[in-house]
């Protein structure tokens, strides 16, 4: 250890009179945001408040503890004699989280235009457009697929109706940002030959957004297929149902096939947008 | 025939034709494989109206008694969302120090650690909870380990990926002086990185509310129970008032967050 001068002449007892202190150089950053700490303070106590209001009995869950380990346990021992009905019922939930995609995809693409700014030029349209979507984005995917299934039955319309409606709203939402990132310059110039408004919009402001789009597509596949996964468990069909019913008909065996299978695809979904955004930037 | 100028580079004309092929197969594909027809949401057009208008409008107040009940249903769901994020930030800060090559001090561990944690992030939040209920019990605590389970292991990837996008000058820098590593995490990672943490995890909060909703549909409690058990009872309009109430909710955090983030990232 080496002792600074300062404090090794006062450990000697000399007097430092002569010795100035030596300028320091301030490695502290000035001009810090004030707001950080404050911000800190304010979440540790709204959460330690939250969790006493919660009053979770923690002494019963710490008792219960090692009954997860011997449900994981009995996950890892995979049981692939159900293989016929995991795989199909993956397979269905694969193609409903598509489907949804590229319907939504679609009607995203329509009412994104209806919500940007500078396509129509009619603010009430899009101020109209995008509360109704933020109304829709607001509320948990499974509550649409609920009230789906009571108006639609069982089956997988509900699944594509129910993941139609978030989707719709948050593609609405993302498009109608990227529409209205394009420069005002474009359109005008398209303005000034007298091109009619929807002539604008499929011939400039859709061609230069449409990297975005592929890419809110993407990030999209990825939420879609757990929200589907997660679908079955309220009452459509799909691999969540598989997973569901398994674990409550202590059918571990199949339920670990089931929830692999589930991490298998959704990391492929995500290693594969990886790749595809690496290669667009 | 006039010669037409082509509007895009003729590369990615090739590569949005392609997907746009992709994108047709697949809908083929899946359309052949669910046997889904847009055409039978037409067709039950008249069923669907009926059921909009007639059940579901206009939304309609539960009793008077019940009423505390659900305000406090939505605190709960508030409440769990909030502790489940803070306590799997805290977590998810230490784990993503292990996590990056160029920070940790066991770089040859940091692949683990983030392969853990992808693990743990794509399974959903729901199919923990599942698990969980039948280990621990239905209740408000298994939802908040289950929140904390997929939040922890999104603001890992997160973290770590703030971490490496900031220079690393900084790090090296210290490193060649002798900082020790929490020297390092202390004066470089930290003052650096630590607004971009937190306007992650302000995005974490606003997933979570939405998720915690989910979560306690199946059993987790809060909001979701409450509304899951109108619609299993046939309640619509009585659904309808909570669904207005959950999308205020959720209305109102995501302003709340994106007004904080502006503030932390001035």
């Amino acid at each position: 250890m080496t002792l600074n001068s300062n404090e090794a002449a006062i450990r000697l007892g000399w007097r430092p009179a002569k010795i100035k202190r030596a300028a320091r150089i301030p490695v502290k950053c000035r001009q810090r945001n004030r707001f950080i700490p404050i911000f800190l303070i304010t979440v540790a106590i709204l959460s330690v408040l939250s969790l006493f209001y919660l009053e979770i009995d923690w002494a019963k869950m710490a008792s219960r503890l090692p009954d997860v380990g011997i449900v994981f346990w009995d996950l890892a021992h995979l049981d692939f004699s159900n293989m016929d009905l995991v795989s199909s019922s993956l397979i269905e939930t694969v193609s409903i989280a598509v489907l949804s995609l590229l319907y939504s995809l679609v009607l995203g693409i329509v009412f994104g235009m209806l919500a940007a700014r500078n396509v129509f030029r009619v603010p009430v349209l899009s101020v109209i457009t995008q509360s109704f979507f933020t109304f829709l984005r607001a509320v948990p995917t499974p509550v649409w697929v609920l009230l789906m299934l009571v108006c639609l039955g069982m089956g997988p319309e509900a699944g594509v109706a129910g993941l139609c409606v978030h989707t719709t709203a948050f593609f609405t939402k993302s498009f109608a940002q990227s529409f209205e990132s394009i420069p005002d310059e474009t359109i005008e110039a398209l303005e000034a030959t007298g091109a009619n408004r929807l002539s604008i919009f499929i011939n400039a402001i859709l061609p230069a957004a449409l990297p975005q789009i592929v890419a809110w597509a993407g990030m999209r596949l990825e939420t879609n297929f757990s929200e589907c996964a997660i679908l079955g468990m309220v009452g459509t069909g799909g691999i969540g149902y598989v997973i569901s019913n398994s674990l409550q008909g202590y059918d571990y065996g199949t339920a670990g096939v089931a929830i692999l299978l589930v991490f298998l695809v959704a990391y492929c979904i995500e290693r594969v947008f990886v790749r595809i955004k690496k290669k667009f930037s | 025939m006039t010669k037409r100028i082509p509007l895009i580079a003729h590369n990615l004309k090739r590569l949005y034709t392609g997907f746009l092929i992709a994108a047709v197969l697949l809908f083929f594909v899946c359309s052949y494989l669910t046997n889904f027809n847009i055409m039978t949401l037409f067709a039950n057009g008249d069923a669907f109206w009926e059921f909009i208008t007639e059940d579901f409008l206009p939304p309609a107040l539960p009793k008077s008694s019940r009423i505390p009940g659900i305000l406090s249903s939505v605190l709960v769901t508030l409440a769990l969302a909030v502790s489940a994020t803070t306590v799997a930030a805290v977590l998810a800060f230490f784990v993503s120090l292990f996590g990056s090559e160029k920070v940790s001090p066991f770089p040859k561990a940091a692949k683990f650690v983030r392969g853990f944690a992808t693990f743990l992030r794509n399974i959903p939040a729901l199919v923990w909870a599942f698990i969980l209920f039948s280990s621990l019990g239905i209740g408000t605590g298994v939802g908040f380990v289950a929140l904390c389970i997929t939040s922890f292991a999104f603001m890992v990837r997160a973290f770590v990926e703030t971490m490496e996008d900031v220079s690393q000058d900084c790090v090296e820098s210290l490193q060649a002086v002798g900082a020790t590593f929490p020297q390092r995490v202390a004066q470089a990672i930290l003052p650096s990185c630590l607004s971009g943490f937190l306007s992650w995890f302000l995005y974490c909060v606003e997933l979570n509310i939405r998720a915690s909703t989910i979560v306690g549909m199946v059993g987790g409690g809060g909001v979701g129970l409450t509304l899951f058990s109108y619609i299993k009872g046939f309640q619509y309009d009585i659904a309808l008032s909570i669904i207005l109430l959950i999308a205020v909710m959720v209305i109102v955090v995501d302003r709340i967050t994106s007004k904080l983030r502006k503030e932390l990232l001035k």
